[in-house]
């Protein structure tokens, strides 16, 4: 893809819209003769040249009526080739990428921190079983509690709720505040972990923390969810201060189905990796 | 599958030589690479993302290139932030 790719979110009583927002805006809630045939949603994809004029857009749903998946995937490719082959119409250049290359959220040059990858096993929701991936910045104090044991300890874990705060799943709807819309977020964490030496290496000097950890959110209605969490961290022979962090969480998200009046467990995994080692 | 078979083969190869604290080292970072999402699972991440519009606007004027732009209708849907 040729594409350099940004994303905007906002309401049409905004004051500070795009001009090309509302460009798409204004043709997509033109009033029609008929609109049989399609189903609007609230994500529409618009392709610009390199000058940033709009040339094409599109409903992320349209035509394909939330048939299957793979309907979606077809047609936003197709969408996206015929902006492109509008441009190239038009005369506008399109130089392509040079790399593909994958990109994920990192530390800054200099700093240092946690991602951290959450993926709702969500068999209804296919969307939701995509990997969301989020990079938070740690200071050296963050680290201060998992420094090297020398005699096996307990860890609370609420003080790892900087990174351990981001395991909650992708676009829930049921968790958000009804007036303000906002997502709820995680507020409370709980537990202990056990962290204890393992046998060192030539290289490193091992430690593992385990233990089950409670997760609560700001909703003010006791929700909260749990799971077991493991990491491996390894030090210098000579510092107790932590050199890299390897770890999973395994839990169960309760998802509140508000029609059916129902609550399915669903499956929450989280796997976390220190950056930049 | 591969990753899998090949996580079990590693684990079940040091298995022979280790006590329990090892054990967990190894049964934690086996772990790790099975739920870690693969190059497929993390596509999207291969766009060319620029932080916001004005961003991709300015690189798009330089670079020559187009822009696809992914309006949410939203109060609250910042999909650069991971969870939206």
């Amino acid at each position: 893809m040729p594409f350099v790719v940004t994303s905007w979110f906002g309401h049409r009583n905004d004051e500070k819209i795009p001009s090309v927002v509302r460009e798409v805006w204004a043709r997509k809630f033109r009033p029609r003769r008929s609109q049989r045939g399609t189903r609007q949603s609230n994500v529409d994809f618009a392709v610009l040249d390199a000058r940033g004029k709009l040339v094409h857009w599109f409903d992320a749903v349209g035509s394909t009526r939330y048939a299957r998946p793979t309907d979606l995937v077809t047609n936003t490719l197709k969408q996206l080739r015929l902006g492109a082959s509008r441009i190239r119409s038009l005369g506008g250049p399109i130089r392509p990428r040079t790399a593909n290359l994958l990109k994920l959220p990192d530390a800054a040059p200099g700093k240092s921190g946690v991602r951290v990858f959450v993926r709702l096993d969500d068999r209804l929701m296919p969307a939701y079983r995509l990997p969301v991936v989020e990079f938070v910045d740690l200071s050296a104090r963050d680290w201060l509690s998992l420094q090297w044991p020398q005699q096996p300890r307990t860890v609370d874990a609420s003080v790892l709720k900087k990174w351990l705060a981001e395991v909650y799943p992708p676009g829930v709807m049921e968790r958000v505040d009804r007036k303000t819309k906002k997502a709820f977020s995680i507020s409370s964490i709980s537990g202990s972990l056990s962290l204890k030496a393992a046998v060192p290496d030539a290289d490193a000097r091992y430690a593992v923390a385990s233990g089950r950890v409670r997760l609560g959110d700001s909703g003010g209605d006791g929700f909260a969810f749990e799971g077991d969490l493991d990491l491996v961290l390894t030090y210098a022979r000579d510092n107790p201060a932590v050199q890299t962090m390897r770890g999973v969480f395994r839990g169960t998200y309760p998802r509140r189905d508000r029609i059916r009046q129902t609550t399915r467990h669903i499956r929450l995994e989280a796997v976390f990796e220190s950056r930049p080692r | 599958m591969t990753r899998l078979a090949l996580s079990l083969a590693l684990l079940l190869c040091a298995a022979g030589s280790l006590r329990a604290e090892d054990l967990a080292v190894e049964r934690v970072l086996t772990s790790y690479h099975l739920m870690r999402p693969s190059e497929k699972d993390l596509a999207i991440y291969r766009l060319d993302w620029a932080s916001s519009l004005d961003e991709a606007q300015r690189r798009a004027a330089r670079e020559g290139r187009p822009i696809c732009l992914v309006i949410i209708h939203s109060k609250y849907g910042d999909i650069a932030s991971g969870h939206c």
